[in-house]
């Protein structure tokens, strides 16, 4: 015979975390920003940010959002209100609360401005590591930000999944030992790890660092630029992404007795089958070198080999694992 | 004093292109239930029982070669299956067809009826469970059918069939029984095409290989 069948024991089936860097070339903190060169009609509404010059890689995009329209020129005189940055705030408000009559909440201050950074997707694999954020802005003064997932003992969750504040601090816990917001407008902002987005509150970046953002209407792409260039002019920006893998193992076991001959065409002598040498015979030994999983019906669905091959023969019992990952 | 090496050997698995392709058929076919081992690539003439170190070095040659990386082709791996037969052995299972190779024309039917030389010291038999039968191109063929083994698995297996591209068809039964193609747009400008059949005793685990091919009538 040579299938065995496998019992119920002999499958395992575990879920691993596997994280890594969010930023091209395993780069681990982004300190090198760049925008485009030539202008789009996408920059009313967004700037990507590259890592190099070659302005090849983007690593994020960065918008800004406005309740009431401000920071952007409208579409039609004719239409008050209606503008690039009011499309950007209910596209967000939708994304993140599924509820057009929501504010933005920030610590319990609410606010009807934003900075939204949306990391690149071919930069991440499943979503962001929480209290691996580390955001340095500058202004008047530096601020570094992180999440507080390391403060809290139970998860807060909206439409868009897990939500963590934005707070003043480094690896997921405050600077000052306590929550880590503003002095009077709450939080700094919003980190939702399983969207890969991170929404900054104006109001306290304003009143820690200076940073403002202008509200009239005849200045289109400025707020972006504002918030680029608090990124842009500090030391780093730092996230790191992570992905739930599912393995299955399969146990493979041949017991002393089994699978020590073989049907190698150069384990046989001629075409009446003889055993190549006589050695062979009372003392078989076989070189295992791959290992087929089938179903029922003998088909091969997958397939493992060992780096070199494994000896078999009636003294000896192998145990292998195979991993197959999905 | 030493350590004793407790160390478990870990293989990461590819699946096989007909496990891609059950795997998004979602009905159920992907699901693991067995395991064959091989040693495709040794060489077992490299196996030296006349070493002068001794007995345990006789594979030496063998045991210290690198192995290629898994070709995800299932007919290109799994080839040399290891078996379980009783101590003292000296001849192992091999398979007769009656034919080296096989050719015939446009839909014209083919009968193979293996047998089993040396199985369990019987002789020749032809085995219980029956062959698989694998065509590395199905599209060679109108009909692939195996025939004389009637459980419900293989009644399933028999009645599948994926339409397309050049994939490979496995069917199981005690006789195989095919038609080439009377497709003629298949041949292009060649006046012939050719396949390979792979035919595997489901106890013995024996196996054979030879080619198929179909000439074209105009």
């Amino acid at each position: 015979m040579s299938f065995k069948r496998l019992d119920p024991e002999d499958f395992l089936v575990s879920s691993d975390t596997v994280t890594s860097t969010v930023w091209s070339d395993e780069t681990v903190t982004l300190t090198t920003f760049f925008t485009s060169s030539t202008s789009s009609t996408n920059d009313n509404y967004y700037k990507n940010v590259y890592k190099t010059s070659a302005r090849s890689d983007i690593q994020f995009a960065l918008a800004y959002g406005d309740k009431l329209g401000s920071g952007s020129a409208q579409y039609n005189d004719l239409v008050g209100g209606k503008t690039p940055t009011r499309t950007v705030y209910g596209q967000f408000r939708n994304l993140i609360y599924g509820d057009e009559n929501s504010d933005f909440n920030f610590g319990g201050t609410t606010s009807e401005t934003f900075w939204a950074i949306s990391i690149e997707r071919a930069r991440y694999k499943e979503k962001l590591l929480p209290a691996s954020l580390n955001l340095k802005i500058s202004g008047s003064y530096n601020l570094e930000l992180t999440d507080n997932s390391t403060l809290v003992s139970t998860d807060t969750f909206l439409d868009c999944g897990r939500v963590y504040q934005l707070i003043s601090g480094s690896d997921g816990t405050s600077y000052d030992g306590g929550t880590g917001y503003s002095a009077d407008q709450g939080s700094y902002g919003l980190f939702l790890p399983d969207i890969s987005t991170i929404i900054i509150n104006p109001l306290a970046v304003s009143s820690s660092i200076g940073v403002e953002v202008s509200r009239s209407y005849d200045a289109p792409g400025e707020n972006i630029s504002t918030i680029f260039t608090a990124i842009s002019g500090s030391t780093g920006f730092k996230v790191n992404s992570e992905e739930t893998l599912s393995s299955d193992f399969v146990f493979v076991r041949a017991r002393n007795s089994e699978f020590n001959y073989s049907e190698n065409p150069s384990f046989i002598s001629g075409s009446t089958g003889d055993v190549i040498f006589p050695a062979l015979i009372n003392s078989p030994q076989s070189f295992m070198t791959t290992v087929g999983l089938y179903n029922d019906t003998n088909e091969l669905l997958a397939v493992a080999k060992l780096s070199k091959p494994l000896v078999k023969d009636f003294t000896k019992e192998t145990l292998l694992r195979v991993k197959l990952d999905f | 004093m030493g350590f004793l090496n407790n160390t478990t050997v870990t293989l990461d698995a590819i699946l096989t292109k007909k496990g891609r392709e059950l795997l998004a058929r979602g009905d159920g076919s992907f699901r693991i239930t067995q395991f064959a081992l091989s040693d495709d690539e040794v060489d077992y003439t490299l196996y030296n029982p006349t070493h002068p170190s001794g007995s345990g070095f006789y594979g030496e040659a063998i045991e210290n070669m690198p192995l290629l990386e898994a070709f995800p082709d299932e007919t290109q791996v799994m080839k040399y299956k290891l078996v379980t037969l009783p101590r003292g052995t000296a001849r192992m299972p091999v398979l007769d067809i009656g034919y080296s190779n096989v050719s015939f024309k446009q839909g014209t039917p083919f009968t193979i009826r293996p047998n089993t030389l040396n199985y369990l010291s019987q002789g020749t038999v032809n085995e219980t469970s029956g062959y698989t039968f694998t065509i590395s191109d199905v599209r060679l063929l109108n009909s692939f059918n195996g025939v004389g083994i009637d459980t419900p698995e293989v009644q399933a297996l028999n009645s599948t069939s994926t339409i397309g591209t050049s994939v490979s068809k496995t069917v199981v039964g005690t006789t195989l029984s095919m038609t080439a193609t009377t497709i003629n747009t298949l041949f292009g400008t060649n006046t012939s095409l050719t396949a390979t059949l792979v035919i595997v005793g489901r106890d013995s685990g024996a196996r054979v290989s030879i080619p198929i091919t179909v000439t074209k009538v105009q």
